[in-house]
């Protein structure tokens, strides 16, 4: 069931192209039928998860590393599921209207429906790698979105940085998991079930004195708060507000940035309770509340200031989970439902006055309650219940976030920073939320505007805006306890433990009740003076995107210059890299370690002829490097190759002598080819000390490979395999050749990557020699003609030889 | 600056011509006896391409395409297709990938034959492939890589 409706949203995604034929029926409308669907399966889930049940459907994929895909289906997940598959019909319908005229739109809705997805895989997983796997999609696909409109530089930067940094804190949140597996296993949960979400969670307690769990944590941290755009990460959420509105209001309001709140509640039963979980999520949640909410309401561009009051109500969320408890889990399930409902409203409408009016500054909109009547009631309605006015959604789900601080039993300044938050918030919502009104409803209309034949939309674009927004007048005002039952799962899979609750409007005069009256009262107050408020210098807004725009300028600087030290495009360059980074990271970690290790085998049995052919090999060597010629060089060096083979002979290892032999035939004939390019006898263009420079560290390579060989060869850290190859190569393999047992069917599978990798060798000589011969053909060759540098003529005669000696010789 | 490649050298040549044949039926013995005795795809593989290597420096390029006239790079990915092959009966069988099966009796002059003989061959076909295609692409560039070893007196590098 769940992995069907996971992919059903994936495979239905491109009947999104639909949308570009004709008849246009299915444009919209007709094709919010696909998350409908989805919508209506989901619904007939609900009786399941309210009696307490959930639903888990797994399949095994690498049991041995714990690799499943595992879908479950609680309380919590539920509540997600649902608003992403509902309000993705309200969006999908929205969008074809938005974008009627758009020829793109079927691109768009393809995006939109994979996105969607993706976002249900994530909230559907029940084991951390395969939410992993769908939490990396959804960045991939709103990265899409962000970037819908290519042809503008500031989508594709908007684009480029939700990517980097939700891309840099999924990386981090992939160490985190997979070092919770890691403590998972360390406290005795098997590795087949370590990912597995209640495994994992069953388990908490003993994770949580695990030394992996703060690092863990903090690496979770990271990925939860980019995604869900926690400052000092929240700057690309304003930044992807050049997605087009259906995007915005579906990703960047109710759904994509919650996947970071999803995953905190999520692991919250199991990993949360402890001082570092709590403070952390206190700390950064209630600071973004209160930030979101100041520096929201200074914008200007209506998109700006919802995208604000977002990653500030994000931050709420995430304060809601820090602060733990029933109360707590049940405001944090409460404010999804009503922020989900409010903000998907606000953001569609923000879309309609765009798509009349033609901007969205709201220095420049005004007067539209004339005009736009019906968009300014769905606006109301949506901004009271921001602003938690009184029998709507949002004043219920206040009062409990009051709650949640005033109930709670953290230690002493904790709650009280919470509730700080909560009403500092409120009081901002309440400004941002009457200047967004009166800018544009209220007073006179802009002359611009009157030149304009502006009017409500049509119907069908209408009604997207107008469910939410009902939905949140009319849910507390009858269907509380329906709400309630829903909701209530959903809190008890946050909080851990099975309970329930009953949202109400009024029921007594208590603290909460007078705290958030009296924050509407002074924000009502404040309101009168926004004007003032906005223009106020102290609350300046810090431009984070600038900030990382100017760290990625320099890290782009730094890759360039990294790029033209390191690629010269000369092979001796390269060795010398290579080499120096191996001595440096290998060499050391072997003075340090690996000295005791060594050890020298004496054998008192060598043959004569065994000596001999030893012997030869340094002989062999120095010839090499004293040759006068080319061809004398490349005779001394295969001699040493000769001897080698000769060497695996005495040994009685007739496979590698022969392969080896074949090889060394096979490279002297390539390295003829490949020399002939340079003159017939060496002449040295580089000054001595370059010369002993070089030397001396070939010669502490070699020495740091003889020590390596020595230390590990007699190691017992494994038990040896041969024996185990040796006993079962005739019985298993049939086959009395042991090695071409090992390469054709013990290890058959890497005998497969080497044909492959070599078959890429082959292709990648092919390009260069022929993407060289290309490039001779323009008119810039003549000058190379006329002074033909050896071994500089271009890029392919270097790049050449590394493929080919490094494959054929790799192979021995 | 076009140097003329010259490939004629008589001894060679004849030596060539005579090896050719039995150089090719090495390589195929060396792939079937490979189960029990040294030998495998991999140096069946490296002693065919020897031969139609030698051919080329006797003969020139031109000479040693017409010895297999088929597209190595084919070649070269119809033997990782015959190799990877080989590892799906077993999936029918509802075994691990790559799962053996051999013919209980051996066939008389061939011997047991079984799924890893096949991959073998895969592996065969694609080491021919590469290693002659990476040499006829060498040879062909005869601008960048004039085979003849140039002599000092008139090998052009410039004087530094």
């Amino acid at each position: 069931m769940l992995l069907l409706i996971v992919l059903f949203a994936f495979a239905t995604s491109p009947m999104g192209l639909l949308a570009r034929r004709e008849p246009r029926v299915l444009a919209g409308w007709g094709l919010a039928i696909l998350p409908l669907i989805i919508f209506a399966a989901l619904c007939a889930q609900i009786p399941v998860i309210t009696d307490g049940g959930s639903i888990v459907e797994a399949i095994p994929w690498v049991p041995a590393m714990g690799l499943e895909l595992r879908f479950s289906l609680d309380g919590l997940s539920l509540l997600f599921a649902l608003i992403i598959s509902g309000i993705g019909t309200l969006i999908v319908g929205y969008a074809g209207a938005y974008m009627e005229k758009d020829v793109g739109l079927g691109r768009f809705l393809v995006y939109m429906l994979l996105f969607m997805g993706a976002m249900l895989g994530l909230v559907l997983a029940g084991n951390v790698l395969t939410m992993f796997v769908f939490w990396e999609l959804t960045s991939v696909t709103s990265y899409l979105l962000i970037g819908y409109k290519h042809d503008y530089p500031d989508a594709r930067r908007g684009a480029q940085q939700s990517l980097l940094v939700t891309g840099f804190g999924g990386l981090a949140l992939l160490v985190g998991l997979l070092l919770l597996g890691a403590a998972a296993q360390q406290v005795g949960v098997p590795v087949n079930q370590a990912y597995n979400l209640d495994a994992m969670l069953a388990a908490g307690d003993q994770i949580k004195q695990t030394a992996l769990y703060g690092p863990a944590l903090w690496l979770i941290f990271l990925g939860a708060f980019t995604k869900s755009a926690q400052f000092p990460f929240h700057f690309w959420l304003p930044g992807a507000m050049q997605a087009p509105t259906p995007a915005s209001a579906f990703l960047h309001s109710a759904t994509m940035v919650k996947a970071g709140v999803y995953l905190l509640a999520r692991l919250a039963p199991g990993l949360g309770e402890t001082p570092l979980w709590n403070y952390t999520l206190i700390s950064v949640g209630g600071f973004t509340f209160v930030f979101g909410a100041i520096v929201a309401f200074r914008q200007n561009d209506i998109k700006a200031l919802l995208a604000y009051t977002t990653l500030s109500q994000l931050g709420g969320l995430v304060l809601m989970i820090g602060l733990g408890g029933k109360y707590g889990s049940e405001a944090l399930v409460t404010l999804i439902l009503a922020h989900a409902l409010y903000k998907s409203a606000l953001f569609m409408t923000a879309g309609i006055i765009d798509h009349e009016t033609g901007t969205r500054d709201l220095n420049r909109l005004g007067g539209l309650r004339h005009t736009m009547p019906v968009t300014m009631a769905i606006v109301t309605v949506a901004l009271l219940s921001q602003m938690g006015i009184p029998i709507l959604l949002g004043f219920v789900a206040k009062e409990w976030a009051l709650k949640a601080a005033l109930e709670s039993t953290l230690p002493a300044p904790w709650p009280t920073l919470g509730l700080m938050a909560v009403l500092l918030a409120a009081l901002g919502y309440i400004v941002a939320a009457w200047r967004l009104f009166k800018q544009s409803f209220l007073g006179a209309p802009t002359p611009e505007l009157l030149t304009r034949h502006v009017h409500d939309p049509k119907p069908a674009m209408l009604l997207s805006p107008a469910i939410p927004a009902l939905l949140s007048l009319l849910l507390p005002l009858g269907l509380l306890p329906a709400v309630s039952s829903l909701l209530s799962p959903a809190a008890a899979a946050v909080y851990g433990e099975r309970f329930s609750f009953e949202l109400y409007l009024y029921k007594e005069v208590n603290l909460a009740l007078l705290l958030s009256l009296g924050a509407i009262a002074l924000g009502t107050l404040l309101a009168t003076q926004e004007q003032r408020l906005a223009a106020h210098r102290v609350i300046a807004t810090v431009s984070g995107a600038e900030l990382f725009d100017h760290f990625i300028d320099r890290m782009l600087a730094l890759a360039t210059w990294m790029t033209r030290t390191l690629q010269s495009g000369r092979m001796r360059t390269y060795i010398l890299y290579s080499l120096l980074s191996f001595l440096l990271f290998v060499g050391l970690p072997f003075l340090a370690y690996g000295l005791d290790e060594m050890r020298i085998p004496y054998d008192a049995e060598l043959q004569f002829h065994e000596i001999v052919v030893v012997s030869l090999i340094p002989v062999g060597i120095i010839a090499t490097i004293m040759a006068r010629s080319r061809l004398g060089a490349i005779i001394a060096v295969s001699s040493v190759g000769a001897m080698v083979s000769l060497l695996f002979v005495l040994f009685s290892a007739a496979d590698l002598a022969l392969t080896q032999l074949l090889i060394e035939v096979l490279s002297t004939v390539f390295l003829l080819f490949l020399f002939s390019v340079l003159p017939a006898r060496f002449r040295s263009f580089s000054p001595a000390w370059v010369r002993w420079r070089d030397a001396g560290i070939a010669i502490l390579f070699g020495m740091l490979m003889t020590g390596l060989v020595l230390a590990t060869a007699p190691s017992t850290m494994f038990p040896p395999l041969a024996p185990y190859f040796l006993e079962n190569s005739l019985a298993g393999g049939k086959g009395a050749n042991v090695v071409n047992v090992i390469l054709v069917d013990f290890r058959g599978l890497d005998t497969m990557g080497e044909i492959t990798v070599l078959f890429i060798a082959l292709l990648s000589i092919y390009g260069l020699l022929r993407f060289r011969t290309q490039r001779n053909a323009l008119p810039l060759s003549g000058n190379e003609q006329q002074r033909p540098l050896p071994g500089a003529t271009s890029n392919g005669s270097h790049a050449a030889p590394v493929p080919t000696a490094g494959s054929s010789r790799e192979e021995a | 600056m076009q140097k003329q490649v010259s490939y004629e050298s008589i001894i060679l040549r004849v030596v060539a011509r005579l090896m050719l044949p039995i150089l090719l039926l090495l390589s195929v013995f060396m792939l079937l006896r490979g189960h029990n005795m040294p030998g495998g795809g991999f140096i069946g593989g490296l002693v065919a391409a020897s031969a139609i290597i030698l051919q080329m420096i006797a003969f020139g390029p031109q000479e040693a395409r017409g010895i297999i006239k088929i597209n190595y790079l084919i070649l070269a990915g119809v033997g990782i297709l015959v190799a990877a092959m080989f590892g799906l009966p077993a999936l029918v069988a509802d075994l691990p990938y790559m799962t053996a099966f051999w013919i209980p009796e051996p066939i008389p002059g061939i011997g047991k034959i079984g799924t890893p003989v096949i991959f073998d061959l895969g592996v065969f076909l694609t080491v021919i492939a590469v290693t002659t295609k990476i040499a006829l692409l060498l040879a062909e560039e005869p601008e960048l890589f004039p085979l003849a070893m140039a002599d000092d007196q008139e090998g052009g590098a410039p004087q530094v």
